[in-house]
């Protein structure tokens, strides 16, 4: 075991840092300093941190630089500023601006942390805050019964990889790591935010997705590495889109409106998405839910004989949102020869859609996963299919948890985009798009992610969940991934109601 | 130009598919700030902010063009690219306080932000970057409705391209119809009224209720094709002969039927619940055998048997109510709507009597997302009661009675309450068509009762984490 651990464990790519320093806006704390400073510079040369600072030869002292004060525990330091201050001119306190960012599922913590990791490829320890959200159920809900850790995790010694083909027949694919990218489309986000992602991908030797709207020219050098889409309104689909791709993803639902197929509003359909998608500018465009050549399980093998036969050597993934009747979606779609059964559950994705449709549409994937697993394995046919899940996954522990559930492996969106800066404002579906310059086609706001910063970032991230995954499995006596599958023992609940109403 | 006539132009060929006009009717006060952006002395005047916001928050000062003008907040987006890129780190932002300050319980901030933007606009709230709620919570947060997929139809009424109808109907619906050797109808017919949409406005448990707004929400009513329920005599004679049709007069418990007089026109009045009702019931069923009759019920402990027993006594329509929270009344242990509405549709089911009455389920409907989620309990149709009044900018301040309002809703003039009611309506009826669609149904009469198109939190709970240690099967 340990052998092919070692083997599986080889060539990872390294972190690097990567510059960031923009993105140092905010911080949890706040320092004030009141009208009645002097300036006397006591606090300057007291604060290790450079908080306080006094440009040579200024008279009055520059105003606070609150993102590198440690907070209010600061105060059993000699240097506390606040205790020092002759004229007890300054406070510390929570930040304002650290409140508003951030929302129940993704915290305020959880994104800082996926930006740490994102610059510096250092994982997070199990046990910080950032790992988890406050959503009061589901995978916020679930923990893993840790052992301590005993000697020291080599993660060379830990196999995390997952194979994408699980039948007999067929093209073998595995992945490093148990996630890959999920489908966002040219339209939705720009090209260097595709091209960032499917760098990562290639150096990860995973995969990212086209979503629905194109395979823009620029993402064909990473061909091996990139996943064809095949959705409802068929934009941008081809034959040779097809033909170029070893994986090909069957779109029937997503989890972010599911039952509601797909929307790019008017205002981000500019003239080169539209050629992309065949489509006339600035309508916007509705991918209608479901296949309207799809309505039965027999017409979906159809669906993916067809799909097949264009490119006999790909592995045919088939992605579909969460009903009651889940399970016997996914043993359809095993049945019609898919090697991937990918769910994806609400409370994820990034793409525009309604709010309604958001929480009260489809169960969320924490759900889905155990249901669908354990019905794989009455049917006899677990080890065959490769089962994905995805929508609300955001960080390594969430993975851990969705295979812990019956899960082989994870699909990933929203922390692909936190780790290119997105700060999750939910203002990407109209207007120019994303504010931040990652999901928008806006000629101007496209410039603001650079492709190869952003590969480095996203790149960093996967290393440093791999390496959270390879502690995991260490604390836990694991050496390879696929233990941890179905092993609901290891888990703990938090019982009891969800607390609060809905916000 | 005068167009030629198509000649095969026969009126009932004139096939209008049923669609709710709706037009940005803006709010007459400011919006509140979701979040509020604090320039502070430092700032140097640069303008990179002006440059870094795409949503035109800040800009120069008009008066003196050195200077930076206040952030216009009603803007901002939260996307924090000002903060980020000021040099000065001069730009905070915090939680509007008035904004944190709006809401309680059941109806919070966002979901009142919500009913404002809906009303102004009349669209669905369509936003990106996935869910960022909580997991699931208490009545109807702990419920989620089903979808179509592969192995079930499904129905695309979003887009137009299928027709998904939302009519209902009120009354009490016969279960087969007899005819005589000529074929002539020998059955009993009972008045039915229908309507467009499943939702029907009620002001009577408003903490206040202007003339303006009732006549502007009855005006509503009529544009939609529902009815307003509010107290007898509520509307202006002008206005009542235009609008009786869609007025439901409300009888306070201990009116002596005798002495009332229906408005011209009514086709449904309501009785409350009281000690003698069932001589009501005969009584008014008598006076007025082709009006619908409703009796409003308090939700609470046995009201099951309370609405067996209006059946019995042939009434046609049961308005059960519930507190704003959406939780029983008269009870020591208050269940949610969602439980209470299924252990009635579940008893009338078991007695073979579920179409012999119409549930209107009232109270604590906060959100869109609770008008399917109301029908699937088992109601035929849902009561807005407060969403209407927020509509109109409320902000849930609760000193109405001390006449200072902070909207002034006295001055509401009754066209734009109209018109904000109707958005409400028809987004909240779009969002209906979305639910439907997903779950492939093609009327909303379908929907009713679909307890299995709906998925629980404790049985699902219960299913997936059992065996997990501490999970739902521990208690």
């Amino acid at each position: 075991m340990a052998e092919d651990a070692k083997a599986c464990a080889k060539d990872m790519p390294e972190a690097a840092l990567v510059p960031s320093e923009h993105l140092r806006f905010i911080n949890r704390f706040t320092v004030t300093r009141a009208e009645t400073c002097i300036s006397c510079g006591l606090c300057a040369c007291l604060c290790p941190y450079g908080v306080h600072k006094r440009v040579e030869g200024h008279v009055k002292i520059l105003p606070p630089d609150d993102r590198r004060c440690i907070g209010p525990s600061c105060e059993v330091n000699y240097f506390f500023c606040v205790a020092n201050c002759p004229t007890n001119s300054l406070s510390v306190g929570p930040s304002e601006t650290f409140v508003c960012l951030g929302d129940p599922r993704w915290t305020s913590e959880m994104i800082l942390a996926t930006w740490a990791m994102s610059e510096t490829g250092r994982p997070l320890p199990l046990d910080h805050p950032g790992n988890i959200g406050a959503s009061g159920g589901g995978f916020d809900k679930l923990h893993f019964k840790l052992p301590e850790l005993k000697g020291k995790v080599d993660p060379d010694q830990i196999c995390t990889t997952i194979d994408l083909n699980r039948r007999g027949s067929g093209t073998k694919i595995r992945i490093p790591i148990p996630i890959y990218g999920g489908g966002m489309s040219f339209g939705s986000v720009s090209t260097n935010t595709m091209l960032a992602r499917a760098k990562a991908a290639k150096r990860w030797n995973t995969f990212t997705c086209t979503g629905e709207g194109g395979y823009p020219d620029v993402l064909i050098p990473y061909k091996d590495y990139v996943i064809t889409q095949i959705a409802t309104g068929l934009f941008g689909v081809r034959e040779e889109t097809i033909q170029r791709t070893r994986v090909i993803e069957f779109k029937y639902a997503q989890g972010a409106k599911p039952g509601l197929g797909g929307h790019l509003l008017h205002d981000k359909n500019t003239p080169e998405v539209a050629r992309m998608r065949e489509a006339v500018p600035y309508t916007s465009l509705f991918s209608p839910f479901p296949f309207h050549s799809v309505y039965s399980v027999e017409d979906h093998k159809k669906h993916l004989d067809w799909a097949q036969s264009i490119n006999p050597k790909a592995l045919l993934s088939v992605k579909v949102s969460t009903p009651n009747d889940v399970e016997m979606v996914a043993v359809g779609s095993y049945y019609a020869g898919a090697h991937i059964v990918h769910l994806d559950g609400g409370y994820g994705g990034t793409g525009a859609a309604p709010e309604i449709a958001k929480k009260n549409i489809a169960m969320p994937i924490e759900y889905a996963i155990p249901k669908v697993h354990k019905f794989l394995v009455k049917e006899g046919i677990r080890e065959q299919v490769t089962l994905i899940a995805s929508g609300g996954l955001r960080t390594a522990l969430d993975v851990a948890k969705a295979i812990a559930l019956g899960a082989d492996g994870a699909v990933i969106g929203t922390a692909d985009l936190v780790a290119l800066s997105c700060v999750r404002c939910g203002n990407c579906e109209s207007g120019r798009g994303c504010p931040r310059g990652i999901a928008t086609t806006d000629p101007g706001l496209d410039k603001l992610t650079d492709a190869d910063w952003g590969a480095e970032r996203i790149s960093n991230l996967y290393g440093a969940w791999r390496l959270q995954w390879c502690e995991l499995l260490a604390r836990l006596g694991m050496t390879d991934i696929s233990e941890l599958r179905g092993r609901t023992d290891l888990l703990v609940h938090g019982n009891g109601q969800p607390r609060g109403s809905s916000k | 130009m005068a167009l030629p006539s198509m000649g095969w132009e026969v009126s009932a060929m004139k096939y209008e598919r049923y669609h709710i006009p709706l037009k940005s009717v803006p709010g007459r006060v400011g919006p509140v700030p979701k979040f509020v952006i604090i320039r502070a002395d430092n700032c140097i005047n640069c303008g990179k902010c002006e440059k870094s916001c795409i949503y035109g928050v800040h800009k120069r000062s008009e008066a003196d063009l050195r200077k930076m003008a206040d952030p216009d907040n009603n803007l901002c987006k939260n996307c924090f690219r000002c903060i980020q890129d000021c040099p000065q780190r001069a730009l905070t932002m915090m939680v509007g306080p008035d904004y944190k300050a709006l809401g309680r319980g059941l109806w919070t901030s966002l979901r009142i932000f919500t009913i404002w933007s809906e009303s102004e606009t009349g669209k669905i709230p369509v936003f990106g970057a996935g869910y960022r709620g909580l997991f699931a919570g208490p009545g109807y947060d702990g419920m989620w409705t089903d979808m179509s997929e592969i192995v079930r139809p499904t129905r695309d009424g979003i887009h137009g391209r299928e027709y998904i109808s939302t009519s209902v109907d009120l009354g009490s619906r016969p279960a087969w119809l007899e005819f005589d050797k000529a074929g002539a109808l020998v059955t009993d017919m009972p008045p039915i009224v229908e309507l467009q949409v499943p939702f029907v406005i009620d002001t009577t448990r408003l903490r206040s209720a202007t003339d303006a707004m009732k006549t502007g929400m009855a005006r509503a009513a009529k544009h939609v094709d529902s009815l307003l329920f509010a107290a007898p005599d509520s509307l202006s004679r002008e206005a009542a002969s235009e609008l009786n049709a869609h007025f439901v007069p409300v009888y306070a418990e201990g009116t002596d039927l005798r002495s009332i007089v229906l408005p011209r026109g009514a086709r449904m009045a309501a009785l409350t619940l009281g000690s003698n009702w069932k001589e009501d019931a005969k009584r008014f069923k008598s006076m007025y055998p082709q009006t619908v009759l409703a009796f409003r019920v308090n939700a609470g402990k046995d009201v099951e048997k309370r609405v067996l027993d209006l059946v019995k006594a042939k009434v046609d329509v049961a308005h059960v109510l519930f507190d704003e929270e959406g939780m029983e009344l008269d009870s020591v242990e208050p269940r949610y709507a969602k439980d209470s509405l299924r252990a009635i549709h579940k008893a009338l089911v078991s007695k073979s009597v579920r179409d012999q009455i119409t549930i209107i389920a009232g109270g604590g409907i906060a959100a869109a997302e609770h008008v399917p989620k109301t029908l699937i309990c088992g109601a035929d149709v849902v009561a807005l009661e407060k969403a209407a009044v927020l509509a109109l900018e409320c902000r849930d301040c609760m000193t109405c009675s001390m006449g200072s309002c902070p909207v002034n809703m006295g001055d509401a003039p009754a066209e734009w309450i109209e018109n904000r009611v109707t958005n409400l309506m028809g987004a909240w009826r779009d969002q209906l068509l979305e639910v439907l669609g997903a779950m492939g149904l093609r009327e909303v009469r379908r929907l009713r009762g679909e307890l299995g198109r709906a998925i629980f939190f404790e049985d699902v709970e219960r299913e997936s984490f059992s065996d997990i240690e501490g999970g739902a099967g521990d208690g």
